[in-house]
């Protein structure tokens, strides 16, 4: 049902008009509010959320951006996920699993009675199988087949257990099969026979059900009553894709939505934390914003040059002066939302006059320097103040500000002396860490620094089954990363998401999508 | 007449392949490729290069124009590479979006633009003139973007009087028209401008020809000199510019929509270059020219009916 925004809308626009109008005549303020006449949502309801994008495949193995990702957090599940508050790994297909004890094999145990939308049966192990044997097939084309490397075999022996064979221990495989892109499940029946279809009507085992998409305006999805953690508290969820943020902070103090998800300008922030009614969360994402420099092209294949560089770089300035407090210090490319987190890795501050000095000594003094990056707010502004500090110590410093197409074309090129990348993904150390430093992801990776000093970590990292060492190994890959420093990282991001006060329940996780499974509407 | 339209229609369906062939082209002279968009930041080569043979786009640049042309005329403009969608039917989709929004446009600013400029040439040196006149020129030169958002926070944030977003997730006639006042308004007012400066400058000139000094001479009330000599005869250059105008507001229909959050061609294009979806692309090029053609081609008929001297030339 929709009536939900047309009482909403209507009523909110009406109240307005009568202050206004009311007040301009009488001079007085209306003494009564008619949002309080307004009939009250005992249950259910129709949720409205803001999305920047519109959506395009929602198909688990070729999905990307994180609009896709949250209506596919709503409509998927997988084998376990995160927990949204916690970043904790949880039960989610699977109540229950166990590890052999020389770490290789995995056996998953299935709920019972899950059932997939729109009548395409019950929940096999078989459809697991099929998910993941499908994203690693070199046939389906899936950005995720590397992140599966580590599966030598899936097997389903009866339709409750699902196996995962190992080529070698990997303490860290539970984070592939969260549910997070690679790792949703979806119908093997729905797949067969939908075809190229599938890419934009999901079959999942979720609380939501895909409904419809309408290009450029809206996604809908309607609550699934057979969901088997019960049913959610609201009746459906739009997605409405409101590209201007300004736009969206109004959209939200109107009424017109409840949600307004992914705001990133931290004038639309300030407004939105003064505006009535609304309540502005932030956390920690999983990412930080990097400058990656490219250590094979001249001078920067010295680290004196680098740190020179981090030096010369005022980061905190940046996030107070430019991001007015709405980013956090990074000190390493893992933010603390990484169970993996350490802050005891080399640190440099702001010292412009070691920066010179270094470039002193390795004789690169008035070296030329070019920043790369994307034309979008803010990836094509904060590189203004970068490249200030880096002219102050005499690097030569350029900008070069391509359009999005031509960017990830340049950087996959290798040939770039520096760009702006983030990692975003899941609170997998293995995800930000074997993209930006692995040799497996030269370019056309994001391994544009053709860094490779730590490739022997991060395959100890992985393959050790002992959380402790495993963290230790982690924290000396961060160690070792920033006293090399092929990527500086320049501030770690912040999501902020505001909703009305009507919201009630929502939950912030790191993973830059929304789920309102556990939201309700009231009033 | 039959020659008239027939050599019409020719010369539009040669623009219209003509226009569609360098869009084709300039698509592809564009750094950034589709596979790399799909794939991201985990592409290899390998699978880059398998993902290219899949699209068709590792064949030469004239070999996917053979294939694109060889499909094209039998009605298939492929599908999208992103969504897989057919191009045509996601195109077509926004159609109606673009459509209502470009003609409300056009209602707002002949509605305000003809009048004003009508008014400006009557009291031509007055102050009403240099008054409208200088409010053309405001209308000119402020951008649409940011007319949007002032419109949204004054009568939207302030009074309350239309929804912020330009297009409801709600069926229904009133709920959608309620939607588009505002971006009809700001898209029209863009346009108005030009239409009133366009106006008085096509009544001046007709008011001082040679006939309407004679009707003058002979008593003729101003009132049927301005409205049955002069206007009609003005409206010629007047319907030329609103075609014109009609074809540039499509083009600026996209930053209305982006501002109002409303789906249309203009923002699906956008959309499609970005992700270098070029058999999406193509359909969107190839609806935009064949309205903007079918406009003018519309238009001259137009002039025809109007202007007898138009059809015999």
């Amino acid at each position: 049902m929709s009536d939900h925004e047309k009482t909403g809308g209507l009523a909110t626009n009406r109240r307005r008009f009568l202050q206004l109008t009311g007040a301009a005549g009488l001079g007085l303020a209306v003494p009564f509010n008619l949002a309080n006449v307004r009939l009250a949502h005992a249950a259910g309801g129709q949720l409205r959320v803001r999305v920047g994008s519109d959506i395009s495949i929602l198909d688990p193995a070729l999905i990307f951006q994180i609009e896709n990702q949250t209506v596919a957090g709503h409509v998927y599940n997988g084998l376990v996920k995160y927990d949204q508050a916690t970043n904790a790994i949880v039960p989610d297909l699977a109540k229950e699993w166990e590890v052999s004890e020389d770490g290789k094999t995995y056996t998953f145990h299935l709920h019972e009675g899950i059932n997939f939308h729109k009548g395409y049966g019950a929940l096999k192990a078989s459809d697991v199988k099929f998910s993941f044997d499908r994203v690693r097939a070199e046939a389906t084309g899936s950005r995720y087949k590397g992140q599966f490397a580590s599966i030598e075999n899936v097997a389903a022996p009866d339709d409750k257990t699902v196996v995962i064979t190992l080529k070698g221990a990997n303490s860290g495989f539970l984070h592939k099969v969260c549910a997070f892109n690679q790792g949703w499940i979806v119908s093997e029946k729905a797949v067969t026979e939908k075809g190229e279809g599938y890419k934009l009507d999901p079959i999942g085992t979720g609380p939501f059900v895909f409904d419809s998409w309408t290009a450029g305006s809206s996604v809908r999805m309607v609550a699934n009553p057979d969901y088997f953690e019960g049913a959610p508290k609201v009746d459906e969820v739009v997605l409405r894709i409101i590209k201007d943020e300004t736009a969206s902070a109004i959209a939200l103090e109107n009424g017109e939505i409840d949600i307004a998800f992914a705001i990133q300008q931290p004038e639309v922030i300030d407004r939105l934390k003064a505006a009535n009614g609304v309540t502005m969360l932030s956390r920690e994402a999983n990412n930080t914003v990097n400058l990656v420099l490219n250590t094979t092209i001249k001078p920067m294949d010295d680290v004196r040059v680098r740190r020179a560089i981090i030096h010369a770089l005022n980061r905190k300035g940046l996030i107070d002066g430019f991001f007015k407090g709405t980013k956090a210090e990074a000190y390493s490319v893992l933010t603390p939302t990484f169970q993996e987190y350490t802050e005891n890795v080399p640190k440099y501050d702001y010292d412009p006059d070691k920066a010179r000095a270094l470039l002193k000594e390795a004789g690169a003094e008035g070296f030329e320097f070019e920043i790369v990056t994307v034309a979008l707010n803010p990836y094509d502004k904060f590189p203004v103040p970068m490249a200030d500090d880096l002219n102050a110590v005499g690097i030569k410093t350029s900008i070069r500000v391509l359009e999005r197409g031509a960017y990830v074309q340049a950087r996959a090129s290798g040939k770039v002396k520096s760009c702006i990348t983030a990692v975003v993904g899941p609170p997998d150390p293995d995800s930000p860490l074997v993209t930006l430093f692995s040799t497996a992801s030269f370019p056309p990776g994001l391994n544009t620094s053709q860094y490779g000093e730590v490739d022997d970590l991060l395959q100890a990292a992985s393959a050790e089954q002992d959380l402790e060492t495993r963290k230790g190994l982690y924290e000396k890959i961060a160690q070792k990363t920033m006293e090399d420093v092929p990527v500086v990282p320049i501030f770690a991001d912040r999501l902020f998401m505001a909703h009305s006060d009507k919201v009630q329940g929502l939950v912030q996780n790191s993973l830059f999508t929304v789920n309102t499974y556990s939201v309700s509407l009231t009033g | 007449m039959t020659y008239y339209l027939s050599r019409t229609l020719l010369q539009l369906a040669v623009t219209i392949f003509g226009i569609v062939t360098v869009a084709f082209f300039l698509m592809r002279a564009i750094p950034g490729d589709p596979a790399l968009y799909m794939l991201g930041d985990f592409a290899t080569e390998a699978s880059l290069q398998a993902l290219r043979a899949r699209l068709g786009l590792d064949l030469p640049v004239w070999q996917q124009y053979l294939l694109f042309v060889e499909r094209a005329v039998t009605g298939d403009l492929g599908r999208s590479v992103v969504t897989g969608q057919p191009a045509l039917k996601e195109m077509l989709a926004a159609l109606p979006w673009s459509l209502s929004l470009a003609v409300a446009g056009l209602l707002v600013a002949v509605v305000t633009g003809v009048p004003l400029g009508i008014l400006s040439a009557i009291k031509r040196g007055t102050w009403v003139d240099v008054t409208i006149m200088f409010i053309a020129l405001l209308g000119i030169s402020f951008p649409v973007f940011w007319v949007g958002l002032a419109a949204i926070l004054i009568f939207s944030h302030e009074l309350g009087l239309f929804p912020a977003l330009g297009a409801s997730t709600q069926q229904g006639f009133w709920v959608q028209a309620h939607h588009l006042v505002l971006p009809a308004v700001v898209l029209g007012l863009s346009v108005a401008a030009y239409i009133a400066r366009l106006t008085r400058s096509a009544m001046l000139e007709v008011l001082g020809q040679d006939y309407i000094r004679v009707a003058r001479a002979m008593g003729v009330p101003e009132k049927r000199i301005f409205f049955r000599l002069a206007l009609r005869n003005a409206l010629i250059p007047i319907l030329a510019v609103i075609g014109v105008t009609f074809a540039w507001s499509l083009g600026n229909a996209i930053l209305v929509e982006v501002v109002f959050s409303r789906p249309g061609l203009g923002s699906t294009v956008l959309k499609a270059i970005l992700a270098r979806d070029y058999q999406l692309v193509q359909a969107g090029v190839l609806i935009l020219a064949a309205g903007v053609v079918l406009i003018n081609v519309t238009l001259d008929l137009l002039y025809g009916v109007i202007d007898p001297r138009v059809r015999q030339g």
